[in-house]
């Protein structure tokens, strides 16, 4: 689901981004021009080392460039304080990472309620809409378990509502499959394809794994920090 | 994220590392134990030592001449007792009001003659909770009235005079014009303290016979002693008791009319708040420890709520959260360790008989006998003090581990594994 003539959600233009190691620099991206549009579920995929996670990282006000200009919803990133880049990533900007990273002592309803809870959503609304998440994450029944009883899929699929619970413009997934089965995998996969096509929720995630290229609707590639392909499809491969 | 469901994430963090907070724990309320242990000592013991010496000075606050003070002298006195008792009683919080003569005599037997202070008290008005003789008397008997022809000795000055009951003394005085006069009395009773200074140094005269011998008027006395109900009150009800005095005379606190024991006490208690404070700064220590180690182990998960949406202040009000959940566990197992001890020792109480008895079985404080069996009794103000002191270091352990939470930058440290 992609819509084209709205404000876009993601805007990059000309971004760099140097390590410095000692006195070596080392450019990770060299100059990327993105744009994606709300709805959008794209894959930006490379080789280890090509900056998918750096222009993630980027992305998601988590991290500064080095030059060019990052804008979500078409607020500049550049400018903002602390505390504003802290308000983003909680009310526009929901994440899924590799290793789940769930806080170890709250239970999956607990960590799928924390964004809503630090934003400071009514416990009434907030309980009827991790449910309601957690059931369609499939869940159910687990609401009280920590994440230590569940599996390595059940805690991405925890990672992916707590992600989404907040209505974020975007959700960022770091090789959200790279820890996984392939077939949890392709469960997880088939699951954010629904949440993006009933819910409209827009999906950037990194991977090098082909089979999530092969579902993406639109797949970015990275190579030594820049785009080399940028394809856009009708119908997913898969 | 309100504050209750942060408390709460701050509580389970505590028991993800159980053994280590188990042992912080322990610490805070080992610390908890000795700081009580040592100050409800202090507390229980210092109190009858200061009611002791109310009871053989002059009161908890003592109403006196201006100058008697830095100039002790018989001719320094105080009159109108009989009214100035009257307006004393009805000051709050004060229990007895009772004059007194006090000073030097030089005290004469056929055999020996000596030095030594003198306590002239009315023996109708007197009793043991305000005069401590009274309920040390080992031989021979009280007086019977103010004008009794008797004299108790201190047993070692007895001794040392070659006195027993019945023998006769002359003790001699100088009277208001600085004239040398004396009375005689027969030795009534002996007393028997644990004070050295009071079994060798002091004797007691019904004050009529004392009066008599100086030419003092009846409602004449050198003070006026003022007994408090708590000595912890002492200083209001001295201040109190200023408003209803003329020019003519002044109030004092023990603490000004004996400011030897006062100045004892101030060492002791400082001595004890050192200690308590040198445990206090190693609990600080394990308590800094636990909680930095416990935030370094977690930068990663810091780093995540920094990305999910959490700011440095509510990353730096969890840690704070624990370190406050910390010391509240920590004081209620420290109330709870010294719930059995503190019931036996402020009933039972400590008994240092075995600790004098190589020595004379006796002992004293800036000259005031001191009890065999001290008993704890922590007052409620350094309660709260403890209390206070251990949450707030526990709180000042969290500062630097807080602040280190909240500065995670989490981009660097989503990439720790």
């Amino acid at each position: 689901m992609t819509t084209t003539d709205s404000v876009p959600i993601v805007e990059v233009q000309g971004v760099k981004k140097v390590y410095r190691q000692g006195s070596l620099e080392v450019p990770a991206l060299r100059g990327i021009d993105l744009t994606i549009q709300p709805g959008e579920f794209t894959a930006i995929c490379g080789p280890s080392g090509s900056g998918k996670t750096t222009l993630l990282n980027l992305i998601g006000a988590l991290d500064k460039p080095t030059a060019g200009s990052i804008k979500i919803e078409g607020k500049e990133l550049g400018g903002m304080t602390r505390r504003q880049l802290s308000r983003l990533r909680r009310d526009r900007i929901g994440f899924v990472f590799q290793a789940y990273n769930l806080m170890p002592v709250l239970t999956a309803y607990e960590n799928a309620e924390i964004v809503m809870a630090v934003q400071g959503v009514a416990a009434a609304t907030r309980q009827q809409r991790v449910m309601a998440l957690l059931a369609e994450v499939g869940l159910q029944g687990m609401e009280k378990r920590k994440p230590l009883e569940l599996s390595g899929g059940q805690q991405q699929r925890v990672a992916i509502a707590r992600a989404i619970a907040a209505n974020p413009a975007v959700v960022l997934a770091d090789e959200p499959t790279a820890n996984v089965d392939s077939d949890t995998a392709d469960k997880l996969l088939a699951m954010m394809e629904q949440l993006n096509k009933q819910r409209g929720v827009t999906f950037i995630f990194s991977t090098h794994d082909p089979k999530v290229m092969a579902r993406a609707h639109r797949l970015l590639k990275l190579v030594d920090g820049a785009v080399a392909s940028d394809e856009r499809r009708a119908q997913p491969a898969v | 994220m309100g504050p209750l469901k942060l408390a709460r994430m701050a509580w389970s963090n505590l028991w993800r590392q159980r053994r280590r907070t188990i042992i912080t724990i322990s610490s805070i309320a080992f610390a908890c134990f000795l700081a009580v242990f040592m100050i409800g000592l202090n507390d229980g013991s210092w109190g009858p030592v200061i009611d002791t010496a109310a009871r053989i000075g002059g009161g908890h606050v003592t109403v006196q001449h201006p100058d008697y003070q830095d100039k002790p002298a018989l001719n320094r006195t105080v009159t109108g007792t009989g009214q100035l008792v009257e307006r004393l009683r009805s000051v709050p919080h004060v229990s007895h009001v009772l004059p007194r003569i006090v000073g030097q005599a030089m005290l004469s037997t056929t055999s020996e003659s000596m030095g030594a202070g003198f306590v002239a008290y009315d023996p109708a008005q007197e009793g043991p909770a305000t005069l401590s003789i009274l309920d040390a008397v080992s031989a021979g008997e009280l007086f019977k009235t103010a004008d009794d022809r008797g004299i108790i000795l201190g047993w070692r000055l007895a001794r040392n005079l070659g006195a027993e009951l019945g023998t006769k003394v002359v003790y001699t005085l100088t009277d208001k014009k600085g004239e040398i006069v004396s009375g005689l009395a027969r030795v009534s009773g002996l007393v028997r303290t644990n004070s050295p200074a009071v079994d060798l140094g002091l004797c007691f005269l019904p004050i009529g016979a004392v009066r008599r011998t100086l030419g003092y008027a009846p409602d004449e006395a050198v003070q006026v002693a003022v007994f408090v109900d708590n000595y912890r009150r002492s200083d209001e009800v001295a201040a109190a008791v200023k408003g209803v005095l003329d020019d003519k005379t002044t109030a004092l606190t023990w603490k000004e009319s004996q400011p030897d024991l006062d100045t004892f006490i101030i060492m002791k208690r400082g001595g004890g708040a050192f200690f308590s404070a040198l445990i206090l700064i190693l609990c600080a220590a394990g308590i800094f420890n636990t909680l930095f180690v416990s935030v370094m182990e977690r930068l990663r998960e810091f780093g995540v709520l920094m990305a999910i949406g959490f700011n440095a202040g509510r990353l730096f009000g969890l840690v704070m959260l624990e370190s406050l959940w910390l010391g509240l566990i920590g004081l209620v197992a420290g109330a709870i360790l010294l719930a059995g001890p503190y019931y036996y020792l402020s009933t039972v109480g400590l008994d240092l008989t075995k600790a004098f008895a190589a020595g004379e079985q006796q002992a004293d404080i800036a000259g005031v006998a001191m009890s065999m069996v001290v008993k704890m009794d922590l007052h409620h103000t350094s309660a709260i003090a403890i209390a206070s002191i251990v949450m707030g270091a526990t709180l000042l352990s969290g500062l630097y581990p807080a602040w280190k939470a909240g500065r995670v930058e989490p981009v660097e440290s989503i990439k720790l594994v």
